[in-house]
């Protein structure tokens, strides 16, 4: 045969079934407008997230460690066409005002104050924005003699612009005020205000040297074209790193835990999202396709008669369902375009939408091709069947299909599994969970067409005292050529597909909305004396402060550990660091050299997780409590004597249990907790946070001013409202996605109900003629479809259930919450959906007249 | 020796019924010359449409041959039996079968095409006008009578000049004297293409339109009678019981 024939035949056997190809192309339509619609909104979320993340951590990614960063890694970054680099220190330090060096601190002890000192050299930030009073760029105010503050520290110190301060002993003009900085905290609490310095600055002021712990950061802009390869660049520093281990790097996807596990839990969600609505997609066009194909059967016998070969049939009939495809694929595009410009219209204000980009050619093309590939994929079943259409059905119409060709059958087979799995590791851009959803999928279509040939088999037992239509009804689904079971099989999936949708959607916005740093403070008071405390809460409480948390802090410094030396020890360490194997002893000299700041507590915050020992467990020990990290940068264990000296007080601790600290619960936490009791008379202050209403900052910063001159308010509501903002916008996204792909998938699976139910109107007439009345004849297609709605609602919501347990708590961490009404509904709906939707489907021919209808058939 | 048009030897066919084998077919044979005309009678359910499908290669016989011109077909893939049709084997039936969406014209067409006819469209029309219907070649199946459908289905089976032109039942469905003018022109195409025609009825007027007369009855051939120019003469072959 040529093309030319092929063609024309191809659009000649399109005629008479025009309606239902219009089906066939409203389905996949709405699958691919809400793959298309998903993707381009994901993808536009996923971009205004991620921009507003980067202003979190400044930059695109950060190296970090309490090393200098590595010459290599530097370099590396030097080698990335278009890409900046600024490196950062920062530290805990005591500065001072005034300007004589030989003027000591401890004649003026309220004049002295503990800053986190920030050293920069090159451009900051790369993101977000530095506010700064005068408003002016950073570099033009800082040099090797100039310092920027927060507004705190000229109130604490009373000092202005203008004036001179003292860092490590050296001089510093202050120039100007830091307001607003973009990565001001990371969760973990502040003890102290800004201080900002240019790094020669802070090489003059030689803290380093005079054992400071720096916090080292090299902070990395990347051109924008190279934003996708992110991950890999990643690997590649960190492949760098990986021989000494004692630095890490942080993309701006990780500025923020609390987001972070937001944006995680967030793209797998649209990952699934993806995944499901296109099941739900193929799912329609399968039923449709079979619906059609079932129509064409005496066709397909006449074309064999007359010498079609099976495979030109099989031929015919996909190049249809391509030519059907793309039609489909390119009105889905388009819906999917206009669904996407009506979400930006409803949501410009709550969602970052300007990032939603409209020149989507990718996502476009993505849709085109998962749609037609679906739609081939889906008709390849019921094409292979309807190959096996015998042409003796043109003198006998019951005749039985041809037995299937083995090599036919495996090839489909091997083409549909490997191509599902293509797809869906596409879709969900991983291939183990592209393997377990195809797996998954499998499991529960067997199960489910197992179920459908259950139930044909105990519909056909008889039950000659029941009601006629109940009769009928029930014997319909066993009827030669019912699709009962491929119809119990697709509402099944479909189920499943919602109702996972569903019930991840809601699971996944709730937990984001848990999420929120709801509780968390918004400001950190430091440097209260122990006596002002009950001043200091009460001017809170007066403020409407909530959530205040307040701990003692006591100032120590170890002096020996199990009886050696601090001094003999570091040396040990600095000589070993240079002979050390990576990953084994992480020791750390400036652990043993700084000021220890520790607290003392009977019970330890809900961010602290005790992971050895038994906390205050020991009557007749003196009891310290170390974080594991910290433990091993000192070498401690459990059962190791930390000695520490308290201004001038030697104090034997025992250490007795270690915890792992949450850092990014934005709560109050220290390396080193002593047991209470032990430290109640050392020279002390209190460190508190508290949350403070919106706006009454100010107020209450004054108020400390004029009656608690020495405490310092640090403030951290912007960071929390930004966090706060960009959960609220995913969840508001997931809703959303959630929403849309649900309403897609309900129409597909009503559209595909009704697809099986089209070509009964034959039945509809003979039953009517032989005298049924319309009443019988539609109770007895519900009692059919109810039955269908009912194993498939089953079944379907148990496999969903199970499948939003497991992505919810395996894939997204999310904590599950049985809600057995909700499955009730679940399959309540289907059976209504199934009932509504097949009835609906024969609403034409109950209409008609039957001898209408049955001219057409025979005719 | 002439080898016969199509050849049929010891056909038998079985079907599964209710648990155990029906014969509905036994052991059958039977030879048809070329350019004969044979018509296949018997009560209904006597297996006349089995035959008729079999000898097409529309379906596989338990046991037994069927040649056509002397080649085997019964044991043809179905993409050989396919095209084996495709040029040589016309059909028409009781219930017409002309594809619903196509119009009378492309429906004559089909064959043609399948059989990559040059002349294709010059045939058609050729064909149209031979069943009196030139101007009706643009309207659908449900536009035309009964009559006028088995008439385009005859243009159909004749369309590529098949060796072997079968039908079932042809007049089953039409009215007496619309039947009448259906087989005229069958005996009228037959005769001008030299057509071998093996026809299946029930009706024996229908059957003196013919050569040759084969009785069936409950799978077996009972009678085998030539038939002259309406008049039956010459011999009865008694057939073999077994
Ligand atoms: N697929 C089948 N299954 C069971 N019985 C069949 C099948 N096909 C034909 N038969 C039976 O074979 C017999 C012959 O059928 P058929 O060839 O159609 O007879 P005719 O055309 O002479 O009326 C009949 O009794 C019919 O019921
Ligand atoms: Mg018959």
């Amino acid at each position: 045969m040529t093309l030319g024939i092929f063609l024309r035949h191809l659009r000649r056997e399109s005629r008479g079934s025009r309606g239902r190809l219009v089906f066939f192309v409203a389905c996949l339509a709405a699958g691919v407008a809400s793959v298309v619609a998903v993707a381009g909104f994901s993808e536009g979320l996923d971009r205004g997230i991620r921009s507003e993340a980067k202003t979190l951590l400044a930059a695109d990614l950060a190296v970090r460690g309490r090393q200098p960063i590595p010459v290599g890694v530097e370099a590396a970054i030097d080698k990335i066409a278009g890409a900046e680099r600024t490196g950062v220190r920062e530290m805990l330090t005591l500065v001072a005002a005034g300007q004589a060096p030989e003027e000591a601190d401890n004649q003026h002890p309220s004049r002295s104050l503990l800053v986190e000192l920030k050293g920069i050299d090159g451009r900051y930030p790369f993101y977000g924005e530095l506010e700064l009073e005068p408003s002016t760029d950073l570099d033009v105010l800082l040099n090797d003699r100039s310092a920027v503050v927060a507004p705190e520290v000229l109130t604490r110190l009373g000092l202005g612009v203008g004036d001179e301060m003292r860092i490590g002993g050296e001089s510093f003009e202050i120039r100007g005020v830091v307001k607003r900085e973009p990565d001001r905290i990371t969760g973990a609490m502040s003890l102290g205000p800004r201080v900002l310095v240019s790094a020669a600055g802070l090489d003059r002021a030689n803290l380093e040297q005079l054992g400071s712990r720096v916090n080292y950061r090299t902070l990395v802009r990347l051109p924008a074209e190279r934003d996708g390869d992110i991950d890999t660049i990643v690997a590649e520093l960190a492949g760098l790193l990986e021989t000494d281990g004692r630095h890490r790097i942080e993309t701006y996807t990780e500025a923020q835990p609390a987001l972070r596990k937001g944006l995680r839990r967030v793209s797998s969600y649209l990952g699934l999202a993806a995944l499901l609505s296109l099941l739900i997609g193929g799912l329609g066009v399968a039923q449709t396709v079979r619906a059609w194909l079932a129509g064409r059967m005496d066709s397909i016998a006449v074309l064999k008669c007359l010498g079609y070969r099976p495979r030109e049939i099989l031929w015919l009939y996909l190049g249809q369902t391509a030519v059907l495809g793309s039609i489909g694929s390119l009105v889905g595009v388009g819906l999917g375009i206009g669904l996407q410009m009506s979400i930006t219209r409803l949501l410009a204000g709550a969602l970052p939408v300007e990032h939603l980009e409209m020149w989507q050619p990718w996502s476009w093309s993505r849709g085109l091709i998962l749609g037609v590939g679906v739609a081939l994929l889906a008709s390849l079943p019921p094409l292979v069947a309807a190959m096996r259409v015998p042409p003796i059905r043109v003198l006998r119409r019951d005749a039985d299909p041809m037995p299937p060709s083995r090599l036919a059958v495996s090839g489909v087979g091997l083409a549909l599994l490997s191509s599902l799995i293509g797809l869906a590791t596409w879709q969900a851009g991983s291939f183990v969970v592209g393997l377990l959803f195809t797996g998954g999928l499998i499991v529960v279509a067997m199960v489910l067409g197992l179920a459908a040939l259950g139930l044909a088999r105990v519909a056909t037992r008889p039950r000659e005292r029941s009601r006629l239509w109940l009769r009928h009804g029930l014997a319909a689904l066993d009827r030669p050529g019912a699709s009962t079971v491929a119809g119990i099989v697709a509402l099944g999936l479909g189920v499943l597909a919602l109702l996972t949708m569903f019930l991840v959607e809601y699971g996944l916005s709730a937990e984001l909305a848990r999420d929120l740093p709801k509780d968390a403070p918004t400001a950190f008071l430091v440097d209260i004396q122990k006596d002002q405390w009950p001043g200091v809460e009460t001017l809170l409480r007066d403020e409407q402060a909530d959530q205040i948390e307040s701990v003692p802090m006591v100032m120590a410094r170890i002096t020996a550990i199990d009886g050696r030396q601090a001094s003999e020890l570091r040396q040990e360490i600095e000589a070993e660091v240079e002979t050390r194997r990576p990953g084994r002893d992480n020791r750390e000299a400036w652990a043993l050299r700084r000021e220890q700041r520790l607290t003392y507590l009977d019970e330890l915050p809900a961010d602290n997780q005790l992971i050895a020992g038994e906390l205050w467990g020991q009557p007749d020990v003196a009891e310290i409590s170390v974080e594991e990290e910290f433990a091993g940068e000192l070498g401690v264990v459990l059962g190791s004597v930390v000695t520490l000296d308290i201004q001038g007080v030697e104090l034997d601790l025992t250490v007795t249990s270690l915890r792992k600290v949450d850092w990014g619960s934005f709560g109050i936490n220290f390396f080193l907790v002593v047991e209470p009791g032990v430290l109640d008379d050392a020279p002390q202050t209190r460190v508190a946070a508290a949350r403070l209403p919106e706006g009454r900052e100010q107020q209450v910063q004054d108020r400390l001013a004029s009656n608690f001159p020495n405490v310092t308010m640090i403030r951290t509501r912007e960071v929390l409202e930004k966090v706060a903002a960009m959960l609220t916008q995913l969840a508001l996204g997931v809703r959303l996605l959630g929403g849309l792909t649900v309403l897609a998938g309900l129409t597909i699976l009503a559209g595909a109900v009704s697809a099986g139910s089209i070509r009964r109107g034959a039945e509809v007439a003979l039953l009517k003629t032989l005298g049924m009345t319309r009443r019988q004849v539609m109770a007895s297609f519900a009692t059919e479809y109810a039955l269908v709605g009912l194993v498939a609602g089953l079944i379907g919501t148990v496999g969903g259930a199970v499948l939003a347990y497991f992505v919810l708590t395996q894939g997204m961490d999310v904590t599950w919450e049985n809600r057995p009404w909700w499955l009730v509904g679940s399959v309540a709906a289907t059976v209504v959906l199934a009932v509504s939707s097949g009835l609906a489907a024969s609403v034409g021919a109950l209409r008609k007249r039957p001898i209408e209808v049955l001219r057409s058939v025979t005719g | 020796m002439t080898i016969p048009r199509l050849e049929i030897r010891r056909l038998t066919h079985r079907l599964p019924s209710g648990g155990r084998l029906l014969t509905i077919l036994d052991a059958i044979d039977l030879s048809i010359g070329a350019g004969e005309s044979v018509a296949i009678l018997g009560p209904s359910g006597s297996g006349k449409s089995t035959l008729l499908a079999l000898m097409a290669g529309l379906d596989r016989p338990t046991e037994g041959e069927v040649l056509l011109d002397g080649e085997p077909i019964h044991n043809l893939s179905e993409d050989r039996l396919a095209i084996l049709r495709r040029r040589n084997v016309g059909f028409v039936f009781q219930n017409f079968q002309l594809l619903t969406n196509q119009t009378a014209r492309e429906n004559i067409l089909l064959p043609l095409e399948l059989a990559s006819d040059e002349a294709a469209g010059t045939r058609a029309d050729e064909l149209l006008d031979q069943v009196g219907l030139a101007d009706r070649g643009h309207h659908y199946p449900v536009q035309l009578s009964g009559g006028e459908q088995q008439r385009v289905a005859l243009a159909r089976a004749f369309a590529t000049r098949p060796r072997i032109l079968l039908a079932d039942e042809p007049t089953g469905n039409l009215d007496g004297a619309t039947g009448e003018r259906v087989l005229e022109l069958l005996a009228d195409l037959q005769r001008q293409e030299g057509t071998t025609v093996v026809l299946v009825t029930h009706d024996a007027s229908v059957a003196e339109l013919t050569d040759r007369a084969v009785h069936l009855r409950d799978g077996r051939v009972e009678r085998d009678e030539v038939v002259a120019g309406g008049d039956r003469v010459g011999y009865q072959r008694q057939v073999v019981a077994g």
